[in-house]
């Protein structure tokens, strides 16, 4: 793996300003957003609503980071795999003599650069809230708060990772961000609730992640209609990170430029 | 033969690739001479781009095999394209990024010292001073300098260009005719691709004519002129018609047509093939012919073939060929 390759892919991301701004703005507004609401209305009627900190109100937050960070992850992973072939410069990176794969492989830190650190920052933000406006609320434990940052960084990385294998299958940015969103929120949900489908709900990657959110946050994986063991559980994760990376590379490898 | 002696850049032989029914490359055995710039000339659609492609290993092909800077394609393929640099169609580029940020990138793909080579090949095209400015405020004219730049970055021993001139307004393309002979002169290769005629004829010292995916003639430019049927061209007084009958009653004119309408006392006389002596020993016999039938002669010279005619002679010789 070239530092110098993972160094340009984040180059070419950050430089992106309406990408930066969504990918800022998405996991740190909401949580900027929710805490700010949230000390508004203790601060206005103390008596009806709770201090905005404190444990619950983290794991809210995390529910919410781990539905949206994936969105942010959604842009930065479409943008990563079809960046280059959008804008005619996969040609002349592919001319250079340097493989394919090792362009391909260079995708999935350099976005992940990008991305991981402002959901991290998003996740410490929402953590130093939960202190800050605790007031006499429980505050979270060390083990709640780095549970609940790994899993929010999982759900983040691994909507990067299925993005970006999808992007470079199609090399379009807006297919794979339409596909990707609806996948995310209404279809995802519908099939879910189609008891008939049965087992193979949880082939699905959201009942996975859910089942592994960390319990002293998310009681009960969220509730999810779907069960299944951690086996299972990792074996579905599993194969949404690399069946999406396998597509990706065979087509970065493949195609023509 | 060690790959770095190979006196060929790029060799190919029976190269072919095929569209569904349509064949772009058709059977091409190329080669390009070291330390040349090295014209493969053919009319839009000649499939001058795919063969190009093929090259650098963007598209495959069907049939046939290649070797760039002595090394087999695609077999030793990053080998081979860690010393060339290449245009394809149009340069592009990261509109957000600045001119030196779209070299960063490319270079971040090659050695570590293409890093260092940035602001060497940012002036050597003049884009020093706009190097930090963003590629979407850049003209045409620019961003072909700064795909220059961008193949510099390899330090080539072989440049591979497609139509450079593309875009490019008269001061551009005169600055990049220098520039090619430069690189020229500084040992490398240029292979350019185009369908100017007269571009190549001023660049170039070699240069392979393709038409329908085929070569149809290659070699350097001075041999292929030469293989041209020389041509006469005169100012009469009098008669035309029967100044144009006295010159096509010769054995050696292959064809006397006036050239400008019938009006005219300009005439142009395609001999039939011939060296530069024998072409001149049969201007001066049908000058001497002209004379003594009276004819008053206003002017009268040998012609040098252009590349252009010859082009247009082989190529329309493949049209009629193709047509019977």
């Amino acid at each position: 793996m070239s530092w110098r390759l993972i160094k340009a892919e984040l180059l070419k991301l950050r430089r992106r300003r309406g990408l930066l701004a969504w990918t800022l703005l998405i996991p740190l507004g909401v949580v900027g957003l929710q805490y700010g609401v949230l000390a508004a209305l203790h601060a206005g009627d103390p008596a009806a609503h709770g201090p905005a900190g404190g444990v619950a109100n983290l794991a809210t937050t995390l529910v919410l980071l781990g539905t949206l960070a994936p969105v942010a992850a959604v842009l930065v992973g479409a943008t990563a795999g079809a960046g280059d072939v959008e804008a005619g410069l996969f040609r002349d990176l592919v001319v250079t003599g340097r493989s394919r794969r090792a362009l391909f492989a260079a995708r999935v830190p350099g976005g992940l650069a990008l991305l991981l650190p402002v959901v991290a920052a998003a996740w410490l933000l929402a953590v130093g809230a939960s202190f800050a406006f605790a007031g006499g609320s429980a505050t979270p434990g060390l083990g709640a708060v780095l549970l609940g940052g790994g899993w929010a960084l999982l759900a983040a990385a691994l909507a990067y990772v299925v993005a970006l294998g999808l992007a470079s299958l199609s090399g379009s940015r807006a297919m794979t961000v339409g596909v990707m969103l609806a996948w995310l929120f209404p279809v995802s949900n519908i099939l879910l609730s189609i008891s008939q489908l049965g087992g193979w709900r949880r082939a699905i990657m959201q009942p996975a992640l859910e089942r592994i959110a960390p319990s002293q946050l998310v009681p009960g994986g969220g509730g999810s209609a779907v069960t299944m063991s951690l086996a299972v559980t990792l074996l579905v994760l599993a194969l949404w990170s690399i069946v999406p990376l396998v597509a990706g590379a065979w087509r970065t490898q493949t195609r023509d430029a | 033969m060690d790959a770095m002696e190979s006196p060929d850049v790029v060799e190919t032989v029976g190269l072919t690739k095929r569209f569904g029914e349509r064949t772009a490359v058709d059977r091409v055995d190329l080669r390009v001479p070291r330390g040349s710039a090295f014209g493969y000339l053919g009319p839009n659609g000649a499939g001058k781009t795919t063969l190009i492609r093929m090259l650098l290993g963007l598209t495959r092909p069907d049939a046939g095999s290649m070797r760039l800077l002595g090394r087999a394609v695609p077999e030793q393929r990053s080998e081979a394209l860690a010393r060339v640099g290449a245009i394809v169609e149009e340069p592009h580029f990261l509109p957000y990024l600045t001119g030196r940020e779209n070299l960063e990138v490319v270079a971040a793909a090659r050695e570590p010292a293409a890093h260092g080579r940035i602001p060497g090949a940012l002036a050597r095209v003049g884009l020093a001073a706009r190097a930090n400015d963003r590629v979407k405020t850049y003209s045409q004219g620019m961003r072909q300098r700064l795909g220059v730049a961008r193949a510099l970055l390899a330090d080539p021993e072989l440049l591979i260009l497609d139509e450079p001139m593309n875009g490019l307004d008269p001061a551009g393309i005169l600055e990049m005719r220098g520039m090619i002979r430069a690189l020229v002169a500084e040992g490398r290769t240029v292979m350019l691709s185009s369908h100017l005629l007269d571009e190549v004829e001023k660049v170039c010292d070699a240069v392979a004519i393709v038409d329908r995916g085929r070569i149809v003639a290659q070699g350097p430019i001075a041999e292929l002129r030469a293989g041209a049927a020389p041509t006469v061209e005169l100012r009469t007084g009098g008669d035309q018609m029967g100044v144009l009958a006295l010159l096509a009653a010769h054995p050696a004119v292959a064809e006397a047509v006036g050239t400008t309408g019938g009006t005219s006392e300009a005439i142009r006389v395609t001999l039939a093939p011939a060296g530069p002596a024998e072409a001149a020993r049969i201007a001066a016999d049908l000058n001497r012919q002209l004379v003594q039938a009276g004819v008053t002669v206003y002017g009268f010279g040998l012609a040098r073939a252009s590349l252009e005619e010859r082009f247009l002679e082989i190529t329309s010789r493949l049209g009629t060929e193709a047509v019977a």
